[in-house]
């Protein structure tokens, strides 16, 4: 795509999903089926990806999305009845990797419409993959803090009749990679927001005779969240122009700590209006908390990436000029 | 010359002459010995050639994208041949000429500074001039009518003036309108060190260089051919190095980091305490790459630069003192006690990364520039 169609894409799906209910999983999904999301997933989708989580994070949509952009990396065909089994929260092992031949994890409201889970299992060269019975699965709703999310635990046994092997080949961290880059998209996208609405409101807010937009230490909350978020987005385009493991780390781990410092300054600055449900701000901050969970959190990425500096015991400087 | 062959090229020739162009000290040496080092490292590279890639042919270059002259000044930082701080300065200083000089003065003068010839600094602020650098008041007045005068005559102070007690030349800005004239009365000169009346007192810094300095100014005498700009133009003159300082510099001063937290993780302790830390550390500068490559891209592209590299400037500074914080949090006795050479380098530049949120604009002027200009919060 070049930078107009990818503007009009950004334009198109930002409307669309702004005018659907956000807490409407199925309406969501049905929003990017009409415009062509899976076969996006196939052609562009180093353009569809970021555009659709960015979308997806700033309307405070969820969807399964996710679920689609896991198969994708794979090889495999998308499909409405086969849902993906996520790592447990904060982690990103193949959730099939139980020693006991249990697998555990998570999974997207997918889980609703979807006759079959797509299990991961073993690691490296050993990767298998199985489509299982859904009805075979323990799934529990998981309400937390953010029921909105749409988000339930899943737990099998995997020796089960009736599981199909599905070829996914030894791509469990492009797999992963691609997921990370989705997912932070997405939690950039809720950082705009929450930026936006702490902006909004700080021109708004009047207080000793004038808006608090004018007083510097707010205005310095507000330039520390922005520098934050443009922080973010540089590091998410490098993660889509030098796609890897370790791109896609650096960026998932970034869209943790940017999560952690643009909650922390909008919501000073919205205040009292900020703790409360009537002000939108409350839904994006629980999402990015349950967002940071999916395929690693930033702190348990970030230890990680450490460990594998001290290990190699070199920084691989990864982005050129 | 594309920058990828350009980058593969100089990496392989810096590394057939690492003897050669290696410094001859312990680090981190002196700044007598750092300014030492770089002229001879300029002029070893300027003779082959490298130095002038990405400089116009009309002060001595070889042509080509501005990048090029950034991979190199990256590629000495990051092997520690050069300080990056000192290199850069080329950035701050070249530039200027080659915009706003006499076509003869920038021929004349531009390779000598690339060539390690000489040292030129940067006369900008003043004892009451710090980020409010309108303000300045170092007064030039025409000896005679100013349309015709031949010379000019400068009275005043500067201070922080970095290398001013190594320097050939100096780009000074100064007052030539009313006091209150703020940045329309703000002329910039290029003036020789050694003309009577100049008097340079360096200043001991929190690490012990005696890097910069005072610059007294009594009377001094400057050729008029010597302005770089017009009459009351130098505000343009001081704006026009951000581009550079914002990109070149910033780049340059990124490798030196990734250096720094490489020598780190070679010598940690290889624990989870340590992963966080040089963990974090990673995800910082990598997004601090991630985003001085955009902004070199925008500029190689045309794009004017402005109130967005704002940005990169707090990234920069905050990623800086996280680097060095690091050492403190890993190697606790390093910076503190370690009177090694390797300790005395983590000392020195610890020390010396305090003051990143403070030069080249506060960070607290960053954060105004950004509420005003990319939030539109309006005027504070």
């Amino acid at each position: 795509m070049d930078a107009a169609e990818r503007e009009l894409l950004q334009a198109t799906i930002g409307d669309a999903l702004a005018a659907v209910d956000a807490d409407q999983p199925d309406a969501v999904d049905a929003v990017l089926a009409d415009l062509g999301w899976i076969e996006m997933l196939d052609t562009a989708r180093a353009d569809a990806v970021p555009i659709v989580f960015r979308a997806l994070g700033t309307t405070n949509a969820m969807g399964s999305a996710l679920d689609d952009v896991i198969v994708a990396a794979f090889g495999l065909e998308p499909r409405a009845d086969l849902a993906v089994v996520l790592p447990p929260f904060a982690t990103w092992d193949p959730p099939g990797s139980g020693a006991d031949g249990s697998a555990r994890g998570l999974a997207t409201s997918r889980v609703n419409s979807a006759r079959q889970l797509l299990v991961v299992s073993g690691d490296g060269a050993d990767l298998r993959g199985a489509a299982v019975p859904i009805a075979a699965a323990d799934i529990q709703v998981v309400r937390g803090v953010d029921p909105d999310a749409g988000l339930h635990t899943v737990q099998l046994d995997l020796a089960i009749a009736g599981s199909e092997p599905l070829p996914v080949g030894a791509d469990w961290e492009a797999a992963v990679a691609w997921g990370r880059v989705a997912v932070s998209h997405q939690i950039a996208g809720a950082c705009r927001t929450m930026l936006e609405l702490a902006r909004t409101h700080a021109l708004e807010r009047v207080q000793f005779g004038r808006p608090i937009a004018h007083f510097q230490a707010v205005r310095h909350r507000l330039a520390t969240a922005l520098v934050a978020v443009e922080a973010l987005d540089a590091s998410l385009a490098a993660a889509v122009d030098d796609p890897g493991p370790m791109t896609a780390a650096l960026a998932k781990a970034c869209a943790g700590r940017t999560a952690g410092t643009v909650a922390e300054h909008c919501q000073q600055i919205l205040a009292g209006i900020g703790f409360t449900t009537d002000h939108p701000f409350h839904r994006f901050l629980k999402r990015t908390m349950v967002l940071d969970g999916l395929l690693g959190s930033g702190t348990e990425i970030t230890v990680a990436l450490g460990r594998q500096l001290l290990t190699t015991r070199r920084v691989p400087t990864l982005i050129d000029l | 010359m594309d920058i990828a062959d350009f980058r593969r090229q100089v990496y392989a020739w810096l590394e057939a002459h690492h003897d050669e162009l290696a410094p001859r000290f312990e680090p981190p040496g002196t700044v007598d010995e750092q300014v030492a080092q770089m002229q001879r490292v300029k002029a070893i590279l300027y003779e082959a050639g490298w130095m002038r890639y990405g400089w116009p042919e009309r002060v001595g270059g070889l042509g080509g994208s501005p990048m090029l002259r950034t991979e190199l000044g990256a590629a000495l930082a990051g092997r520690d041949l050069v300080d990056a701080g000192l290199h850069s300065l080329i950035e701050v200083l070249a530039p200027t000429l080659v915009e706003f000089a006499p076509p003869e003065l920038s021929a004349e003068f531009v390779p000598r500074l690339l060539s390690g010839t000489e040292v030129w600094c940067q006369g900008f602020s003043e004892p009451g001039t710090g980020s409010d650098l309108a303000s300045l008041s170092c007064r030039a007045v025409a000896d005679g009518d100013p349309a015709t005068a031949s010379s000019w005559i400068i009275n005043g102070q500067k201070v922080w003036t970095s290398l001013a007690d190594y320097a050939d030349r100096c780009v000074l800005l100064t007052r030539t309108g009313p006091p209150d004239s703020r940045h329309r009365g703000i002329t910039a000169f290029f003036v020789d060190m050694d003309t009577p009346g100049i008097t340079v007192a360096p200043l001991e810094m929190i690490n012990g260089d005696r890097e910069f300095a005072e610059v007294f100014f009594d009377d001094v005498a400057v050729p008029a051919e010597r302005m770089l700009g017009e009459l009351d133009g130098g505000w343009a003159v001081a704006m026009s190095i951000l581009p550079y300082e914002r990109s070149s510099c910033f780049w340059q001063f990124i490798a030196s980091f990734y250096r720094r937290l490489e020598q780190l993780v070679e010598i940690a302790p290889d624990d989870d305490r340590t992963a966080e830390v040089v963990g974090e550390t990673f995800v910082q500068l990598h997004a601090l790459r991630a985003r001085s490559r955009i902004t070199q891209h925008r500029l190689a592209a045309g794009a004017t630069l402005g109130a967005e590299t704002s940005i990169d400037k707090v990234l920069v500074a905050t990623t800086e003192q996280a680097t060095y914080d690091a050492v403190r949090r890993v190697l606790p006795g390093t910076v503190e006690l370690d009177d090694s050479p390797a300790g005395e380098t983590w000392r020195n530049e610890y020390l010396h990364s305090r003051a990143a949120t403070i030069y080249g604009g506060t960070i607290e002027v960053q954060r105004n520039i950004i509420a005003r200009r990319l939030l539109d919060l309006g005027d504070d």
